[in-house]
């Protein structure tokens, strides 16, 4: 009897309680991880931490694979399964993280598309009023001018839209510096007219 | 056995395991702290350097096994080995370290070979950019491009920002895009005013003019012409040039007049049908032309059939050669416009009945086709420096490595 069960029971037994099961419960959840960090944005906001996280992940595929290749009462998930652990504990902190960027980069973009939408209705107001100075080719450019700085606000829109926060930041500080050359351009041109009224009506009052 | 060899034999067991113990004890360590900073050191750099960015696939490796051996020393392994065997994780150190040290001299390197080209196109762009604003001017035709000049400028001072903010591959792509709406630009100037270099077009306009002068000298009568590209009036007694003066044209007056609004000043041979002295202009002084002409009626129609004109457009009228009522709030929508002692010349010299010839050009080398030989130049100008940009890459590439 006792030679059955160290011939045949044990061995069994040792099967059944001594072989390790692939994580792949632990693989998936850590798949599913780096795969939500890098829609959030990972990639492209915290490309370091990133390439980090895809480290882990393959050096536990990798772990897996070896450990899938030895013989089954010789297999061990353990370095496997912290790879995984960090890899999904890091892809959490990271989503945490680019949440917080992206957001600032979003308010950020948001005020500098204001800035340029207030910085565009000022020219836009100037240029109604602006003198239809001896220069009228002048003064059709500068309208054609605030009419694509208009245009291109809807560009900043759409980026913000897509969540390009950088090119929506960037084209709105673009748009806004223009609109005030342009403003100032009619400023300077109102004022010169300002002037030259201001000459004229002293001149006639002499007459 | 005796007890004195039984005491030796424990003590010499104890000694065995002391020395065991001793031997073990020497082997178990950590890796060098001063390796594991030299390394973390580089991952920091290699953050700095945008390594993922810029050598993706060595960074990449590094991270890989930076990653397994930081395993490994969580895991505790590889502390223990014989004394006479290297420490397999410090020899991985070591070649981490390496491989660290080559990627981040590759990023760096990368790195700093895209910012030399962003630094170099958009500098580039920003030349042409300006020679083609100059030119643009010189011709009078910023209108004709609607809102694309504007649109070209934004582009490239979001380049430069985009730049300044370290991100080079998109700065660069701004300034492809800006390069676009350039080469856009130059073909829609082409289009409308590519004329104004056709030969047989100005051998065309310069017979027009020559006719009017040979009325002139036939009636012996007073004759004007204008040449747009010039932007110049010349009025003819008996034939003969008598005097030149500079005039405005409308404010898209390079164009050829095609429906009333576009700003565009009208070209071919008219006559004066009504002198408005003061107080009957608004103008100071002017002479009404008969556009439209027969010729411009056939034109406009022509036009509106095809398309070519919004459908609810007219053909406009009051084309004048005028002065100005009010030195700063002087206008004109397609009229020639002259400085009020230059009219006053002008209207006493001509009668209702003067010829008027207005053409494009007088020669093929006028203005507008040197601006737009410019444009062109500006175009090749911006292909042969795109080489030499790729010439300084590649040098500093070479210099990198």
């Amino acid at each position: 009897m006792r030679h059955v069960f160290t011939f045949a029971v044990a061995p069994i037994l040792l099967l059944v309680v001594g072989c390790a099961k692939a994580p792949t419960d632990k693989l998936a959840a850590a798949e599913q991880a780096v795969t939500e960090a890098r829609t959030a944005g990972a990639a492209d906001y915290m490309a370091e931490d990133f390439a980090k996280i895809e480290g882990m992940l393959a050096n536990a595929k990798t772990e897996i694979a070896q450990q899938n290749d030895k013989v089954a009462v010789l297999r061990d998930y353990e370095k496997a399964e912290q790879f995984l652990v960090a890899a999904q504990t890091e892809s959490a902190r990271v989503m945490g993280e680019v949440g917080k960027k992206k957001e600032e980069m979003k308010a950020a973009a948001i005020q500098a598309h204001r800035d340029a939408q207030a910085a565009v209705k000022t020219a836009q107001q100037l240029v109604a009023k602006a003198p239809v100075g001896k220069d009228r080719a002048a003064l059709e450019a500068i309208k054609a001018d605030v009419r694509g700085l208009n245009a291109s606000l809807t560009e900043v829109a759409a980026a913000l839209e897509a969540g390009d926060y950088k090119a929506a930041q960037s084209k709105a500080k673009a748009i806004q510096d223009k609109s005030h050359s342009v403003s100032a351009e009619i400023q300077s041109a109102l004022a010169k007219t300002g002037a030259a009224k201001g000459q004229k009506s002293a001149l006639a009052k002499k007459k | 056995m005796s007890l004195t060899t039984t005491v030796r034999a424990a003590l010499s067991i104890v000694a065995m395991t002391w020395w065991l113990v001793a031997g073990l004890s020497a082997c178990v360590q950590n890796a060098p702290p001063e390796l594991l900073q030299a390394v973390e050191a580089l991952d920091r750099q290699l953050v700095e350097v945008q390594g993922a960015e810029f050598a993706p696939e060595e960074y990449a490796r590094f991270v890989d096994r930076w990653v397994a051996v930081k395993g490994r020393l969580l895991a505790e392994e590889d502390v223990i080995h014989w004394p006479w065997e290297a420490d397999p994780l410090v020899t991985d150190l070591h070649e981490l370290q390496e491989d660290g040290r080559r990627a981040a001299a590759t990023a760096a390197q990368r790195k700093e070979a895209k910012r030399l080209e962003a630094q170099a196109r958009l500098s580039v762009m920003e030349q042409r950019l300006r020679v083609f604003d100059g030119l643009i001017d010189q011709m009078g035709s910023r209108v004709v491009l609607g809102q694309r000049p504007i649109e070209t400028e934004v582009l490239v001072s979001q380049a430069r920002s985009l730049l300044e903010q370290g991100l080079y591959a998109r700065s660069l792509r701004a300034v492809q895009e800006a390069s676009r709406l350039l080469e856009v630009q130059s073909a829609l100037l082409n289009a409308e005013l590519g004329r104004y270099a056709d030969a047989s077009k100005v051998e065309m306009w310069r017979r027009m003019a020559q006719r009017t002068v040979e009325w002139s000298r036939a009636h012996g009568a007073a004759a004007i012409v204008v040449s747009k590209a010039d932007r110049l009036l010349t009025l003819y007694r008996n034939g003969r040039r008598a005097v030149s003066y500079p005039v405005r044209l409308g404010f898209n007056g390079v164009l050829e007049k095609r429906y009333q609004g576009d700003g565009a000043t009208p070209e071919g041979q008219y006559w004066v049908i009504k002198k408005r002295d003061r107080g009957q202009t608004q103008f100071y002084r002017a002479l009404l032309l008969d556009y439209p002409n027969s010729e411009d009626r056939r034109r406009f129609q022509l036009a509106r059939t095809a398309g070519a004109i919004p459908a609810e457009s007219f053909i406009g009228g009051q084309i004048e050669i005028h002065g100005k009522e009010d030195m700063f709030l002087s206008q004109t929508l397609g009229c020639v416009m002259l400085d009020n002692r230059e009219i006053d010349a002008v209207f006493e010299a001509t009668a209702v009945g003067t010829p008027v010839t207005i053409v494009g050009a007088m020669n093929v080398t006028n203005a507008v086709a040197l601006a737009l030989a410019g444009i062109e130049r500006v175009g090749e100008d911006q292909d042969a420096e795109g080489a030499d940009v790729q010439d300084v890459v590649e040098a500093s590439a070479v210099e990198g490595s």
